[in-house]
């Protein structure tokens, strides 16, 4: 009768150590299918004002960050971007997209954290964020110069994550 | 002939019924289904809200596709790839394999069980207890005795 107590840890252990990982995990973490896969065509207008089309990077690594003047962790990450940017700009091509915000709140945002040199579209219909499976900035896709999506960041970047994607493009190696 | 009068009437009525029940409908409307694949899927900037029911612009600008792709005529199967083959299987509300449905019965029924067996079970059998030698039967009447003296 005694190995009837054995259920306990058999039941309790697998059951606790499945809520401890779950919770653990990040939600917004959602594994996107375009990873492997040709990155989304596109062509939209930058804060200046000029046409930017996927194809113009043809050839080149490139790195497609969401982002929006609301969002905290956009502040947080924006540092680690200007740095990548100021580095690499000669090897590779970085695209800002605002999501779900104003020109003027993007501008307000570049005049106070600093404008790190690259071009920012405007995606105001969403229609990008969707071709891109966005579900909240910040989120960061590296896309290598055969045009195929390597990796995708959810959340801040940080100097650490950053030199880890790139390295994905084949850039920082 | 009259004895069976009711059961030839409860028959027809049954059959009445069945024929209302399984008439074919008239096919949903472009805005209809639509509306009904905007219910099925998972709005990506909100929490737990179907397209359908979400205000931002994510959700606005998946109902302008789901109603352009439809009037493009596509199916329902290829309007939900179109947003899988973006997000994933996590942008539909409900899950796509029938197998998640059954686990929460095949739980109920398998606690079902276990507190049946656990309630119907039955009561140990008593431990048998050892024959009394004639030895200790005399031991027993003379302590007996003794105590009575």
């Amino acid at each position: 009768m005694r190995w009837r107590w054995l259920l306990i840890p058999i039941v309790v252990l697998p059951l606790g150590w499945l809520l401890f990982t779950g919770f653990s995990l990040d939600p917004r973490a959602v594994a996107s299918p375009l990873i492997g896969q040709p990155a989304p065509a596109w062509t939209y207008t930058t804060l200046d004002g000029e046409e930017l089309s996927s194809a113009d990077l043809a050839g080149r690594p490139y790195v497609v960050n969401f982002w929006a003047s609301w969002c905290a962790p956009c502040v947080e990450e924006h540092p680690v971007l200007s740095a990548a940017w100021d580095q690499h700009s000669d090897d590779l091509a970085m695209i800002g997209v605002l999501y779900s915000d104003s020109r003027d709140n993007a501008e307000s945002f570049l005049d106070r954290y600093g404008r790190a040199g690259y071009p920012t579209v405007v995606d105001e219909s969403g229609a990008l964020a969707i071709d891109f499976g966005v579900v909240g900035p910040p989120e960061t896709f590296f896309v290598d110069a055969d045009g195929i999506v390597r990796e995708k960041q959810t959340g801040p970047l940080t100097a650490e994550s950053m030199d880890r994607h790139l390295a994905s493009i084949g850039i920082g190696r | 002939m009259s004895r069976s009068l009711p059961a030839v009437a409860i028959g027809c009525l049954l059959a009445l019924v069945a024929l209302f029940a399984l008439r074919p409908g008239s096919p949903p409307t472009d805005a209809q289904r639509a509306d009904a694949l905007a219910h099925e899927l998972r709005c990506p900037d909100c929490a737990g809200l179907s397209v359908a029911d979400s205000p931002t612009s994510a959700a606005q600008e998946m109902r302008r596709q789901i109603v352009e792709l439809v009037a493009g005529g596509a199916s329902d199967a290829e309007v939900r790839q179109h947003f899988v083959d973006r997000y994933g299987d996590w942008i539909r509300l409900a899950p796509s394999s029938p197998v998640a449905w059954l686990i929460p019965f095949a739980v109920l029924i398998a606690g079902v069980g276990a507190l049946t067996a656990w309630l119907v079970r039955r009561p140990s059998p008593p431990v048998p207890t050892p024959p009394i030698s004639a030895d200790e039967r005399r031991r027993l009447r003379e302590e007996a005795e003794a105590l009575d003296a």
